[in-house]
């Protein structure tokens, strides 16, 4: 009971957060440099009864706290307004770009959490041994690295020379089969879908496995130093239990947290990789939008990447309270 | 005493390997555990207690290692060594594996309650889980058992709604209430000897109190054989039957609690005795122990009190004494380590009282000398 009243109690803080995001992200679109009519006049900015024919359609001739309302309240009916160079709803294209970018950035972290948690308990348990140095360089070389330039190495290395996997594009594994002209069934849609996703996915992955081995590792080596650990050890608890379960449990509460966080980061982090591997994923979108100052897409984008952020820290704060039983729930408990 | 002892220690050593040098913590001490008494390791912190009683579980960790003497407990060789053919020590080949240690005396022949009920148990179990997870793994007991158990436990220790609190998390409870925890859980696994490495020194005097009724009386009932690690001689008087008195990794005086209180033999437990806050007693009357205790890592030579010790002689300086039997009381005997008695024949009461010596600071009486 606890737990749910909590989810709502946060999630109704989340709403000044939201509408804080939403009033910056307004102004910076529509106060920004740049100015999307002369852009879509190409050559014809000296008509006046065009640009105002354009400004009208758009809104834009109304003042500002006007058209924020009309925006927000277009944004409760999920209407984010339309893409001036797509001339499409911007709703409809963020939907079509969503999948690639979360499958790409979901399996980033399952690759990172599946390598970083045990390399992190190896290293700890073999503390200042070979095997903790090498994860101390591997680490290294994760953080300060940039994500293009390993994605761009993995292409040479295993797309280019070896020719083992693309080096473009992914295959989404929830379309039918017979999207793809060369794919028949649904085992081989799936494998194909692993060989696109595997490079990028380490590419972008190699960042967030890279921090949460060295937290999984300082947090094991504390944990394991906890009197708890001496007590288990005195009533004759296994090593190997101890390491599997008294100590990991307790180490595994910041992992949450860096995982919550760094969501943000790893969004931002795909949208270069997306456009390493020529992946139609939202953050080519954002990039294009950019561009091409097609403020009401770029607006969308960064409401719905803020949203991210803030609902990223929620699930981090709830799954906290349900791990961390010394947690309590706000001041309602 | 004829029968023979549950435990036995013998010229225990367990040194710590650091950078700045080798840490002898323990340094050659023994003693006994007869069946059903409360024994205590007496000493201020740094002398070496915990590092003696984590010993005999043979849960020394790095750089921490035994490095000579013998742990024997219901006739097993716990600890071991003996020369080998090539004069380096091995381990005897009676001594228990490491296996065998974890599995068989660890927790359910020897139980430990520890100094901090806070951080003793782990945040994220329940109280209940991590007491059946014990109660299974060293009585053996199904899980539903082993729960049935745990809540019996708990009540037996004082927990009121054994069933509700089972299911509660280490910081729903106060530090008195996990305590009772940490000493349900020792008794839970039915040990005949359980280490209670100064459990009562991170709470209030009054649960302190409590906590000392309870194990009393708990100790009556299970008739369990305990070493009491303190530092404090209150404790020392109220609940134990015989005393070891520890100073810088030796045991300096070994006595029945009563003759230690009232034919002290060795100037440190006088010391300890009379830094003691006693009802009868003002504060201003409180005699603090001269100076700091020096570094185990390069004790002082000679007699290893000999810096603070108000009798100590120019021989003290030179002469490093073991522990020789003085007296005898309740047909045990009473060793102390201190020159000035007569077993000890190196010429005390001819020597010249120590004056002026460096390490001894603060005021520095350290010289009256005489009987
Ligand atoms: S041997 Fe000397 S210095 Fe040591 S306790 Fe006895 S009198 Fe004091």
């Amino acid at each position: 009971m606890g737990l749910l009243r909590y989810t709502g109690y946060r999630l109704l803080q989340a709403i000044p957060v939201l509408i804080g995001i939403s009033v910056i992200t307004f102004l910076l679109a529509n106060l920004g440099p740049g100015d999307p009519v002369s852009l879509m006049l190409h050559g014809q900015e000296h008509d006046q009864e065009l640009i105002r024919a354009i400004e009208q359609r758009y809104g834009l001739d109304k003042p500002l706290h006007e058209r924020y309302v009309t925006y927000m309240s277009g944004l409760f009916r999920g209407d984010l307004g339309q893409s001036i160079h797509h001339n499409r709803p911007v709703a409809d294209l963020m939907l079509d770009r969503i999948g690639p970018t979360l499958l790409l950035v979901l399996s980033a972290y399952a690759f990172a959490l599946v390598t970083a948690i045990p390399l992190g308990v190896l290293a700890a348990k073999r503390r200042n041994e070979p095997t903790d140095h090498v994860s101390r360089l591997v680490a290294l070389f994760g953080v300060s690295t940039p994500s293009f330039w390993i994605g761009i190495v993995l292409i040479l290395i295993f797309a280019v020379t070896l020719g083992w996997f693309p080096s473009s594009g992914l295959i989404y594994p929830w379309r039918p089969p017979s999207t793809y002209r060369s794919i028949d069934g649904h085992l081989e849609l799936y494998y194909e879908s692993f060989r696109h996703l595997l490079l990028p996915m380490i590419a972008l992955g190699t960042l967030q496995m890279a921090t949460i081995m060295r937290v999984e590792r300082t947090q094991m080596i504390e944990s394991l130093q906890g009197e708890y650990v001496k007590l288990a050890r005195a009533y004759g608890v296994s090593e190997r239990t101890i390491l599997r379960k008294h100590a990991f449990q307790v180490a595994q509460l910041p992992i949450i947290t860096i995982v919550g966080l760094n969501l943000s980061t790893a969004i931002g982090g795909a949208v270069l990789i997306e456009t390493v591997f020529n992946i139609n994923g939202m953050g080519r979108l954002f990039i294009n939008a950019i561009s091409q100052n097609d403020y009401q897409l770029v607006m969308g984008i960064t409401m719905m990447l803020g949203t991210l952020f803030v609902v990223g820290v929620i699930i981090t704060d709830i799954s906290y309270a349900y791990i961390d039983p010394r947690v309590t729930y706000g001041e309602t408990d | 005493m004829s029968s023979e002892p549950l435990l036995r220690v013998e010229n225990l050593k367990t040194q710590f390997f650091t950078d700045a040098g080798t840490v002898r913590a323990v340094d050659g001490i023994s003693f006994e555990v007869y069946e059903g008494e409360i024994v205590g390791l007496v000493g201020e912190s740094g002398a070496g207690k915990s590092v003696a009683s984590m010993s005999l579980l043979r849960l020394v960790e790095r750089p921490g290692e035994i490095v000579g003497g013998e742990v024997t407990y219901k006739g097993e060789t716990v600890f071991g060594l003996e020369e080998g053919p090539d004069g380096e020590l091995r381990e005897r080949e009676e001594m228990l594996s490491n296996e065998a240690v974890r599995e068989r005396i660890r927790g359910n022949e020897i139980a430990v309650i520890f100094q901090d009920p806070m951080e003793s148990l782990n945040p994220v179990f329940t109280v209940g889980g991590q007491l059946r997870e014990v109660i299974e793994l060293n009585r053996g007991l199904s899980k539903e058992a082993a729960r049935a158990e745990a809540i019996e436990m708990l009540r037996e220790v004082g927990i009121p709604d054994p069933e509700e609190r089972y299911e509660e998390y280490p910081h729903q409870f106060s530090g008195g209430m996990r305590q009772r925890v940490l000493i349900a859980m020792a008794l839970a696994c039915e040990p005949s000897l359980i280490v209670a490495d100064e459990p009562t020194t991170a709470l209030d005097v009054t649960v302190e109190g409590q906590i000392i009724d309870l194990v009393d009386e708990l100790q009556a009932k299970y008739d369990t054989s305990f070493i009491w690690v303190t530092h404090d001689m209150g404790v020392v008087a109220e609940i134990c039957d015989r005393v070891n008195v520890m100073y810088l990794g030796e045991i300096v005086e070994q006595a029945p609690v009563d003759e230690l209180f009232h034919d002290t033999k060795h100037p440190y437990t006088r010391a300890l005795l009379n830094s003691m806050p006693r009802p009868d007693r003002t504060v201003a009357e409180l005699e603090p122990i001269e100076g700091v205790m020096p570094e185990a890592i390069s004790p002082p030579s000679g007699c290893r009190f000999h810096p603070r010790c108000p009798d100590a002689r120019e021989v003290c300086r030179r002469v490093h004494p073991e522990p020789e039997e003085v007296a005898r009381a309740d047909s045990h005997p009473h060793n102390a380590a201190c020159l000035k008695h007569d077993a000890f024949d190196v010429g005390y009461d001819g020597s010249a009282p120590l004056e002026g010596d460096p390490r001894t600071t603060a005021g520095g009486s350290g010289g009256e000398g005489g009987e």
